[in-house]
Parts: structure tokens; sequence; C-alpha cells
């Protein structure tokens, strides 16, 4: 896909991978479209790239989805691109031992990154696919997925969220690809961001980056650039294409 | 477009993606009444025909094209605008 004036929409695109993401499609002429919870993020990102369409929605509530996409469609029409960045990282071990004793994995915080790390997407690819379909745009879906999919101890909820979006991206790539939709899957590694920095504690990450071949995190805008190429690659499809370094969890 | 051309063409599309013996394909048969006609299995066939036929139809014709009857008065009513 040639990116020049197509209409993208980045999920959680006003800070960390997100927003590396809608610099390097600004930079190729695309029409981007960023929803994100971070009313504050998004005014910086307005004032910086001010041609970027800021809506500010909880994509993990389905109620809010249906009705900033179908605004969206107002304004826009369907979308070429729908990139599912935005979620959370949240770390904790299934069963831990706390000062009390034995402590069992936060079932609210389960629950919130499920949310957050895939239903969010199933919500926004249903409203955004939904009108690909009606108007039949020969569009594309990138999921953000992790490494961590393939199971990281002390990441329960965001390993199974993970493994869900890969999942869900074989799954539509099945389902949409006789429409023209592809549907594929980014999977960073451990990468320079915030939310890295957040979830895992200095000690955790100078460990983890011992057991990258390449020594070091990814950076953001490595992780964008591998998100442009499966969107320029017409023949990528229905596949996860990992981006960590060589690391193997 | 001739008739018959269209009726043939029509029924070995239809044979092939819902695997149904030419002999089935009436033009009384319709989505509902076949179980392996199912929403995905309309989009295939749908993206058949339009290989078949060298035509892309617009989602209301998609929607419409639930029975062997609608389906070749779609692409009659194609064949007819030119």
């Amino acid at each position: 896909m040639e990116l020049r004036d197509k209409k993208v929409i980045v999920t959680g695109g006003a800070r960390g991978l997100g927003r590396s993401m809608v610099d390097q499609l600004v930079a190729r002429a695309a029409t981007v479209a960023v929803f994100d919870l971070d009313a504050r993020g998004l005014v910086e990102l307005s004032a910086q790239q001010p041609d970027v369409h800021c809506v500010e929605c909880d994509i993990s509530d389905y109620d809010q989805v249906v009705a900033a996409t179908a605004r969206y469609h107002e304004q826009y029409g369907a979308a070429d691109v729908l990139v599912n960045n935005a979620g959370i990282l949240y770390s904790a071990p299934l069963v831990r031992l706390g000062p009390n004793g034995l402590e069992r994995h936060d079932v609210a915080m389960w629950h919130k990154v499920l949310a957050a790390d895939l239903s969010s997407v199933f919500y926004m690819t249903a409203c955004v696919v939904e009108q690909m379909i009606a108007t039949r745009t020969r569009g594309v879906v990138v999921n953000i997925s992790s490494v961590s999919a393939g199971g990281n101890a002390g990441q329960s909820a965001y390993s199974a969220a993970k493994a869900g979006v890969n999942a869900l991206t074989a799954t539509w790539a099945k389902e949409l690809s006789m429409m023209g939709i592809r549907v594929v899957a980014v999977a960073p590694g451990f990468t320079e961001t915030e939310s890295t920095k957040e979830a895992l504690s200095e000690t955790v990450l100078r460990e983890t980056v011992k057991r990258v071949p390449v020594r070091r995190l990814g950076k953001p805008e490595e992780i964008a650039a591998g998100v442009i190429a499966v969107l320029e690659n017409d023949f990528f499809n229905g596949k996860v294409f990992e981006l960590d370094g060589g690391l193997i969890i | 477009m001739e008739t018959v051309d269209v009726d043939e063409r029509v029924a070995g599309v239809l044979s092939e993606v819902l695997q149904l013996p030419a002999t089935k394909i009436t033009d009384d048969l319709a989505m509902q009444d076949l179980e392996a006609w199912d929403s995905l299995k309309h989009m295939e066939l749908i993206v058949s025909l339009e290989e078949t036929f060298g035509q892309q139809f617009t989602f209301d014709e998609i929607v419409a094209m639930r029975s062997v009857r609608e389906i070749k008065r779609v692409l009659r009513a194609k064949d007819a605008q030119g």
C-alpha cells in the first residue's frame, strides 16, 4: 500500500510507540487520526502535528468506540488503515510471595489489562472494518502485539492479551482477505518507552537487556518503521512481524 | 450477456463455492435455506462472481444477492448499465 493520502487511524498515538508511528505516517503524507484516552497527550500532539485529527476516547469502552468511530466515518468515510497500538503494560506473576504470605494476581488488573489490550482491539477493528466492507475499501489492520505473546513469566494478563491479539490477527486475515483487507501484527520486544520503564524495575530491565542479542532495547522509531514496512508490503498477511533484537523468551 | 450464459456461469460459481451439484442450483435457492451458505461463504461467493463476471458489486448489491434469483437480477442489471 502506498501511504500517501491514505486515511489512517492510530490508537494510543499521543505518546510512546504510537507517537513514533504517527510521525512516520505523517512524513509519508498519510491523513492520520489518533484515538487516545490521554487528553493532555492529545493536546501536545495537536500542537506538534496540527494536521493530525485527535479523538479523545477510551477504546476499552465499546459504547465510546461505536460513537467515536461513527463520528470519524461521518467526517472522513472509511479508513484505509487501522493501527491497534493502544494498550497498557502490566507485570505481575500468577501468585507471589508478599509480606503476608502468598498473594494471587489482582483480578481487577487481569480484567483491566484484557479490556485495554485485547477487547479494545476487537471493538476498534469491528467498527472500522465494518465500514471498510460497506464501502469495499481494500484496507489494512495492523495489531501491535508483543514478544510476550509467547508467554512471559511475570506477565500473565499481558501475555494472554497479546496471544489473543495474535490469534485475532490470523483469524481476521482468513476472514477478511477475500474482501481485500489484510490483517497483520507487529510484535516488539523490549522497547525504550515510558510504559516499559514504568512496568519494569531497573534491575529487571538491565537483566532483560543482557538477554537481547543486540544488547539494547528497541527504539520507538524502529518499531514504527516495522509498522510502515508491513503496511507497504501487500504480500505480508496474517502473520506476526517480530522486532525484538533477536530476543527469544 | 445472454440469459443462458449468465445462468450457466452463475450455477457453475455457486456449485463450486457451495459444493453443490449444479442440478441443485435453482432460482429459488436462497442463503436462508442452506446452512453452508453463511456470511463468510457469501463473501467468498461474491468475490468468485466478481472474478467470473469482471464486475465489482456495491455493498447494497452484496446484501441483496442472497438468492440465486437476486444474483442473476443484479448481474443482468449491471450488464444493462454497461
